[in-house]
């Protein structure tokens, strides 16, 4: 067997594992891309109330927010096929690659989680400034872009970042439906060297800076949001991202 | 589309089966997590000199670890070096006599701690700097004040937290079953393998963990109402 780690074979992986973190990267950029898109939605119809759709709303939130990831990706995996197939008379677990199942699970979580950060924001404001916006003779959509949105954004940055590396780290489990991202590789490198332990090392070296540099990108933004001059502040410990 | 509402109930029983597992899974982790985490969080609020930056790096760069990597990687220096460790501590029996459940029980002990010492800390600072004067002004020891003035008033404040946490905690769980640990998922598609009903089986997992954590949080609402009736004002 030989030793279990070595340093020759940990530099040999990281040329063949580098290229797959674009699929890391592309299914988180779905996710937040199209994610954000839902939330929007979801928020509209949460806070107009609309009939039916908001009690959808609600229970959709609870399960998403109930249930493993790991849970909805099988469900998707083995759900979309069982729904779409016989209705359009497709075969799409044949046709589409696994990681289009990785984008659409991940797009729906995302619109889930995203929608709760993006509803609070917006009811942390409060209602006296949509008043006093509207008092100035805007209409209620600048209100909303000029008064509303600067504000809620300050508020639900911090969250978003956070699961922002929450959704890095939920791509990992994409390996189990077959997509080959990097944990995936450090899998198929596993199976043909028999060293996988390397493989992984990388791995979580990989996801570990991911993790830091989008904590150190948000506390940077958060920093540069802050135009209340530190009057108002959230808690007294101050850098919350990293936290030394 | 068809559903097999059979194939959905026996995987529903064969989830419930395991779910015993899943609470192992789930409260152990927990447990170690509140007492380690607790003392994590105090170290680093009362700035023990050396151990507090310590922490504080470890804890903030293993946040940055997917579970489930952690877990492949301890599964596989388990699989690798158990058999050494027990010859040197002289214990009988191999790997084929450990429940491989304690590697999911570590991994996510060690997930625990983090969270649960990020949560506690984020309450205790959020307790006034007076509290403590006030403790020692009475003649208080410092682990006192600490027991008897700041932990009581932390409580409330860190249980939405905590609660997110152990709802992480419960989703979590799932990942073991991918080093072959059977909890509710795995349990749930036991039946799906005979009858191809793997939609069925993942439905069932999910109907059990949505009621899962639908009841924890509900139990949570309660338990901070309690814990927070000597608070004048609850944020709610």
């Amino acid at each position: 067997m030989g030793k279990l780690f070595e340093w020759s074979r940990f530099f040999e992986n990281i040329p063949k594992i580098l290229p797959y973190l674009t699929v890391t990267f592309s299914i988180v950029f779905y996710a937040t891309f199209f994610g954000v898109l839902l939330a929007v939605f979801i928020v509209l119809i949460q806070i107009k109330k609309v009939r039916v759709l908001y009690q959808i709303s609600k229970v959709y939130i609870s399960f998403m927010r109930g249930t493993p990831m790991l849970v909805q990706l099988m469900l998707i995996y083995y759900g979309l096929p069982a729904i779409i197939d016989p209705l359009l008379g497709t075969s799409i677990n044949r046709d589409w690659s696994a990681v289009v199942f990785a984008y659409v699970t991940f797009i729906l979580n995302q619109g889930a989680f995203l929608s709760v950060i993006f509803y609070s924001a917006v009811t942390s404001i409060p209602y006296g400034q949509t008043e006093a916006g509207l008092s100035v003779g805007l209409t209620h959509y600048q209100t909303f872009i000029r008064i509303i949105l600067p504000q809620m954004i300050r508020v639900a940055l911090p969250p978003f970042g956070s699961d922002l590396v929450g959704l890095f780290q939920g791509s990992s489990l994409v390996f189990l439906i077959g997509v080959t991202d990097i944990m995936g590789r450090a899998k198929t490198i596993g199976s043909a060297t028999k060293h996988v332990l390397e493989a992984y090392v990388f791995d979580v070296i990989i996801y570990i800076i991911i993790s830091l540099a989008v904590r150190l990108l948000f506390w940077y933004l958060n920093k540069r949001l802050d135009y209340t001059n530190g009057r108002k502040t959230g808690g007294k410990e101050g850098i919350p991202w990293i936290s030394t | 589309m068809d559903f097999n509402i059979n194939n959905f109930l026996e995987s529903f029983i064969y989830g419930m089966k395991y779910f015993p597992n899943t609470l192992r899974l789930v409260f152990i982790p927990l447990s170690v997590g509140l007492v380690l985490g607790t003392v994590a969080a105090l170290i680093r609020v009362y700035k023990v000199p050396v151990l507090c930056k310590i922490l504080a790096i470890v804890i903030t760069v293993y946040q940055g670890v997917p579970i489930i990597v952690a877990l492949m990687i301890y599964n596989l220096i388990f699989m690798m070096k158990y058999n050494d460790l027990a010859a040197f501590l002289h214990l009988k029996g191999t790997i084929a006599d450990v429940d491989q459940i304690w590697i999911g029980i570590f991994a996510l002990s060690l997930t625990a701690i983090c969270s649960v010492s990020e949560a506690i800390r984020g309450a205790l600072l959020s307790i006034d700097k007076g509290q403590d004067e006030a403790g020692y002004s009475v003649g208080l020891t410092k682990i006192q004040t600490i027991y008897r003035i700041v932990l009581p008033q932390m409580i409330p404040v860190a249980i939405p937290m905590l609660t997110n946490h152990v709802v992480g905690l419960i989703k979590a769980s799932s990942v073991v079953m991918a080093i072959g640990i059977i909890e509710i998922v795995a349990g749930a598609t036991i039946p799906s393998s005979r009858t191809y009903s793997f939609f069925e089986g993942y439905v069932a997992a999910a109907l059990i963990y949505w009621i899962f954590t639908v009841m924890i949080e509900y139990l949570a609402k309660i338990l901070r109402k309690h814990t927070g009736r000597f608070r004048r004002n609850l944020y709610d």
